[in-house]
């Protein structure tokens, strides 16, 4: 690349609508298909576009967070001309502040990106579910001579009052930003993903610093006020699976996605330009017993799967006990599905027991999260 | 704590025909997952036992390979290191290529060393020990050197050609052996041992003057025969499946497929590290019917395997059975194919063809890369 470029991914919010999962992780901690956390998404992306320069925004439940992030080495993020920082609040001289909004979270590391110097910056979130190179819209950003450019994905016309919308002209320059419209003037939404021209940006973060009536935030302010004052803002048009799983049915449903082999999202290509980095753990390669069976599922080693299985994600050091059967579940790492068990369009938290001759769930569409100990 | 300067020693290991052929014992697949020599680096490991040097006779790249920088078993990545060693000079010339002479040739990085202990331990005794107990007894005991045994009860059938020791009273041993099948109950040496460091010293500049061709095994047996040495024996009663031919590697991974085994080598505190090959998860089609298998992560299984381990990457098509079968890495078994008894190695293509049987007794073995 002939320029540099730093990505920032937020990584801090609370994720209260996973409910009790992410009672003491961050959400983009969070186990997904089986193996990975959904932070391995973004950092893998940035990786493989050859984007060795990271700082990971965290705030809400850091700890797990921060340490599964580390230096960065399960990304390859620590070598020779890598960079990979968590950033949290910090106390400095003048003042001890929380992350008011994602554009503060970015504010308030300016003396990080200062020290980086960066050409562009990339804004990420860290709960997106997505394979891609972010090459191609830095290169439009680039060629386009924008001051902002935003990745954006079609949405069907019903759901587009959910999103931030943005109206283009012909040559995909937004013309107008609409945060969740009652009437939507096109179908883009915007994915949270942002390439910004650094200097400009930074002169925006510093004036929305001194607003007191801003919530400091990308959508909301900082990107309606570029817009206000005539910058010029382009829009990238995103190809593919994207899925925020901020949600328990959108988590499940992801989930789902990669089990049953849908292949919008292709773990299995064998493609190394593309390839999902994640930890290992040290687990004993997974075990199907002589009289489970598992199908339409993926599971990670370690795991021991002694029942039936059917639709689902088995993570490490599972154990699906001998007459347990479960369909269409997300079961993370280290739970316990026990004898006589039926479980059926469930999350199961980790390190969860399932108690014995329980039907859980069947027959129902709606998804049900099981957590903390025996189910109730 | 005492400082012990850890070998896992790839020398003088048994022959497993055409699986190490082009690698070493200790890099050969197990159980789909690991390299064989995971477990003596991972009891050198969780011993705490951070300075780990493995001495390569020969394919060193495929050594390399596996362990790569060998963080994998190291704690702490300054004050800890894994190393390779081999002897440049020799390793053309298999007969001078001994353990002894790898040792000699690499003797500069050793002198620099501080360490009280040295610790010598093999890929091929598979075996979850912790190294601390039998450290402990051999400073215990006072005696130079000491050696892990087990008793065994089938070494007419087991354990053939390896050491059998004569032990004392004191529990010194007094003779080794050699296990030609002749009784059931013997003592068999794991050929892992711990030396003081100038006893460790004192054989390699003895072997010199005995014979350029002895490696350390040979040194040792010259050394007891002479009443050179004071070593001492140290019981281990858990689990070893030792890797000692082809037909060892088959059943012993076979025979671990069943749970009560497993878990005497595979122990709850004491991990098995590997490298990562950021592989995805297993995927199970609509139509896969599993039983009683180890599957590797990054498969994709859509037909019936039984009583199978199936490694890394594999693809196993629709409509495909795998009964009593080994597959390794990356290869692929294609659609409607039936395979039996089949040891098969790294991107083996099973394409072309209905069936591919072995018998029970004696696996068909197909080689790396080959086309069927």
């Amino acid at each position: 690349m002939p320029y540099k470029i730093v990505a920032m991914i937020l990584a801090g919010g609370k994720g209260t609508r996973l409910e009790s999962l992410t009672k003491k992780i961050a959400k983009p901690a969070v186990s997904f298909a089986a193996k990975y956390r959904i932070i391995d998404f973004p950092l893998s992306n940035c990786a493989n576009s050859g984007i060795n320069n990271v700082g990971v925004l965290m705030q809400y439940e850091a700890l797990a967070l921060d340490s599964y992030v580390s230096n960065g080495e399960k990304w390859g993020l620590n070598g020779v001309h890598s960079f990979m920082a968590t950033l949290t609040p910090r106390q400095t001289e003048d003042s001890a502040k929380w992350y008011k909004g994602t554009a503060d979270a970015i504010t308030q590391n300016i003396d990080f990106l200062d020290a980086q110097n960066p050409d562009y910056v990339l804004i990420l979130s860290g709960d997106h579910i997505y394979k891609t190179l972010y090459n191609e819209m830095i290169d439009l950003h680039v060629s386009s001579a924008a001051d902002a450019t935003i990745s954006v994905i079609e949405v069907d016309p019903s759901e587009a009052s959910r999103f931030g919308i943005m109206a283009v002209n012909k040559n995909d320059v937004i013309t107008e930003f609409q945060e969740k419209p009652k009437v939507p003037k096109s179908n883009l939404a915007s994915m949270g993903i942002y390439v910004f021209t650094w200097k400009t940006l930074r002169s925006y973060l510093k004036e929305d610093e001194k607003n007191d009536e801003s919530d400091h935030d990308f959508g909301k302010n900082i990107i309606p006020t570029m817009l206000a004052t005539g910058k010029k803002l382009q829009a990238f048009r995103f190809q593919g699976y994207w899925k925020d799983v901020g949600t328990l049915v959108s988590l499940h449903q992801a989930n789902m996605d990669i089990a049953l082999d849908r292949r919008e999202l292709d773990l299995f290509d064998g493609d190394d330009l593309t390839k999902i980095y994640s930890e290992d753990t040290h687990s004993v390669p997974q075990y199907v017993g002589t009289k489970g069976s598992i199908k339409r599922s993926i599971a990670n080693q370690g795991a021991i799967i002694l029942g039936s299985v059917d639709s689902c994600v088995v993570s490490n050091e599972v154990v699906i006990e001998e007459g347990a059967i479960c369909t269409r579940c997300v079961i993370m790492a280290g739970a316990r599905i026990k004898k006589g068990t039926k479980i059926n369009n469930a999350i199961v938290a980790p390190d969860t027991v399932v108690g014995g001759k329980q039907e859980i769930n069947l027959g129902k569409p709606d998804v049900v999260l099981v957590s903390g100990g025996s189910y109730k | 704590m005492n400082r012990v300067i850890g070998i896992c020693n790839l020398h003088d290991g048994p022959d497993l025909g055409l699986l190490t052929e082009n690698r070493p014992l200790g890099a050969v697949t197990f159980l789909g997952r690991y390299g064989l020599m995971d477990f003596a680096l991972s009891n050198l490991s969780n011993s705490g036992i951070d300075r780990i040097n493995i001495l390569v006779e020969k394919n060193v790249r495929a050594v390399r390979a596996h362990v790569r920088e060998g963080q994998t078993w190291i704690n702490n990545t300054k004050t800890g290191y894994l190393r390779l060693f081999f002897n440049e000079k020799t390793i053309a010339n298999p007969r001078f290529n001994t353990d002894i002479s790898n040792l000699l040739a690499n003797r500069s990085f050793f002198e620099d060393e501080t360490g009280d202990f040295i610790l010598i331990t093999n890929p091929f005794m598979l075996a979850s020990v912790d190294f601390r107990p039998f450290i402990d007894a051999h400073i215990a005991s006072g005696a130079e050197a000491s050696v892990i045994y087990k008793h065994v009860i089938t070494a007419d059938t087991d354990y053939l050609n390896c050491g059998t020791l004569s032990i004392e009273k004191d529990g010194l041993v007094s003779k080794i052996s050699n296990n030609a099948g002749m009784k059931k109950a013997v003592d068999v040496s794991l050929g892992t041992y711990v030396f003081n460091r100038e006893t460790f010293e004192k054989i390699l500049r003895m072997s010199r003057e005995v014979s350029l061709l002895y490696g350390l095994r040979k040194m040792l047996r010259y050394c007891i025969d002479e009443k050179l040495l004071k070593l001492n024996a140290w019981e281990f009663t858990g689990f070893v499946a030792p890797m000692l031919n082809l037909s060892d590697y088959i059943n012993h991974s076979l025979e671990l497929l069943t749970y009560s085994l497993r878990s005497k080598l595979f122990l709850d505190d004491w991990p098995i590290y590997t490298v990562t090959h950021n592989t995805p998860p297993a995927l199970y089609g609509p139509d896969a019917d599993v039983k009683n298998c180890f599957i590797a992560n990054g498969c994709i299984i859509k037909g019936k395997v039984r009583n199978s381990i199936i490694s890394r990457d594999v693809i196993i098509e629709e409509g495909t059975s795998v009964d009593n079968s080994i597959i390794f890495t990356k290869s692929v078994v294609g659609k409607g194919i039936k395979v039996n008894y089949v040891l098969a190695d790294k991107s083996v293509k099973i394409l072309q063809c209905h069936e591919v049987n072995g018998q029970k007794d004696e696996f068909l073995f197909i080689e790396q890369g080959a086309h069927i």
